[in-house]
């Protein structure tokens, strides 16, 4: 073989090993995407890299036994188990239940009880619990009553049991359980070769690596239309948790009731219509979006900077208000 | 100039091309993808691809339910549902990449995928 033989020979291999691996990160960038009911809500999995298709069990896996100790619609789940016990006796749980309730008192204390898993007392008289939307407004009595059932106090954790003191008393981890999945997500991922993921759990969302366009670009649910009002550019791994008045509600005589329900007043809060929040850990974002929608405008922004989590926010007029960090991210759309 | 070209030259030359091709088409259907296209799953599993330029009324059954959807001037629609709180109807005309209608009691969700302008996902 002469030199020049050599050199083709070379060149095309080196083409050759180009075009397949181009090839082959073309197949493992693609999105694998997979979608599922579970936590009351529809779950949107996309994961891309080598792995994708033994992260998507893992992670499907994993929001299938996080659901069964959460979900208080089942009768087996340590939730309903801890409620049906209430005034009753402690009852043993997983230890991911007693650190999901760990950390739901700790969003308690840093809202000032803007978010308040020992809500569900209100929410079920306002109808907000039951799977056939029996929507009402109760008598200022019946609310009286509820309010009576609904102190963080009351919620007892020892080593591995929890207890509610009184009967009738009961928690609800719908506001915190997304957030805290996702959290739980984030530390799988790490363990495969992957490329990006972006998980949607009912509104939540988990941004894993880069965007396959840089930067992960964001919808911001329209309140009060259709499509989108704006968008958020996300760098990076981030979790983003949104609470808004249009998701489920009914309305009587001209006034709106959303399910978020305010656990000073027992009424349903109505001081702004939608707040997003951008944070580093995804069951504080869940929460705080709850506890940002009761607190309206000015106390949110002021506890925002507090904590350092970055929020948007739409109040009744569908003007916007942002934290600071976030405001060049956000884009509102024009002629919405 | 023939004198100078050899045959494993053109060889090498003719593989460039192909390869340059091959380069530009790829990337070509990456980016310039600009119809985007109406994925409908029922009960988690994709049960119709449509263009988005597909005009019509379509009607979607899952396990637990139905509704009707209507793609029209690049928008999707839910127009009819047997579900209890109608909330897929309320959310009204979608039209960009990423966005979606849920119809959580159906079990069914419509998303628009590929076109140009992108967004990952919508938060609610």
């Amino acid at each position: 073989m002469n030199r020049k033989t050599i050199f083709a020979l070379l060149v095309i291999i080196v083409l050759f090993t180009f075009g397949f691996l181009l090839i082959r990160d073309r197949i493992n960038s693609q999105y694998l995407t997979t979608e599922i009911y579970s936590m009351d809500t529809l779950i949107e999995i996309n994961i891309s890299g080598a792995d994708k298709k033994q992260a998507t069990d893992k992670v499907v896996q994993e929001i299938n036994f996080l659901n069964q100790k959460f979900d208080d619609f089942s009768s087996q789940s340590d939730v309903t188990k801890i409620n049906e016990n209430a005034g009753k006796e402690p009852v043993k749980v997983d230890p991911v239940t007693i650190d999901i309730i760990s950390k739901a008192i700790e969003c308690y204390k840093i809202s000032d009880g803007a978010f308040d898993i020992l809500v569900a007392p209100l929410s079920k008289l306002w109808g907000f619990k039951s799977n056939d939307n029996s929507y009402r407004i109760p008598s200022q009595k019946e609310i009286e009553q509820a309010l009576k059932l609904i102190d963080i106090n009351d919620l007892i954790v020892e080593g591995d049991k929890v207890m509610l003191k009184k009967i009738g008393e009961a928690i609800d981890l719908g506001g915190i359980a997304k957030g805290y999945t996702l959290d739980r997500i984030k530390e799988i991922l790490p363990k495969y070769n992957l490329k990006n993921a972006i998980i949607n759990m009912g509104g939540n969302i988990l941004t894993y690596g880069k965007s396959n366009n840089g930067n992960w670009l964001i919808g911001i649910k329209n309140p009060r239309g259709d499509g989108i009002v704006g968008t958020i550019n996300i760098n990076g791994s981030k979790f983003i948790s949104t609470s808004g008045d249009y998701e489920r509600y009914f309305i009587e005589n001209g006034i709106r009731y959303c399910h978020i329900i305010d656990p000073s007043t027992g009424y349903p809060s109505d001081k702004i219509i939608s707040v997003t929040v951008e944070s580093d850990k995804g069951y504080l974002g869940d929460a705080l979006s709850t506890a940002f929608f009761v607190l309206g405008k000015e106390n949110s922004l002021e506890l925002a900077n507090k904590l350092n989590v970055e929020i948007v926010g739409f109040d009744k007029n569908l003007n916007p208000f942002f934290t600071e960090g976030i405001k060049n991210e956000v884009n509102i759309e024009k002629g919405r | 100039m023939r004198s100078t070209l050899k045959r494993g030259d053109k060889v090498i030359i003719f593989l460039l091309v192909v390869f340059a091709a091959f380069f530009a088409f790829e990337k070509y259907a990456l980016s310039n993808n600009k119809i985007s296209s109406v994925i409908i799953r029922s009960d988690g599993e994709i049960i119709k691809n449509i263009p988005i330029t597909n005009n019509g009324e379509y009607i979607i059954k899952s396990k637990e339910g139905e509704l009707t959807c209507i793609i029209k001037d690049q928008k999707v629609e839910v127009v009819e549902s047997t579900c209890p709180d109608k909330l897929c109807m309320k959310q009204g005309w979608i039209s960009k990449q990423g966005e979606s209608i849920i119809c959580l009691p159906n079990r069914i969700s419509i998303t628009i995928v590929g076109g140009n302008k992108a967004i990952d996902s919508t938060t609610y």
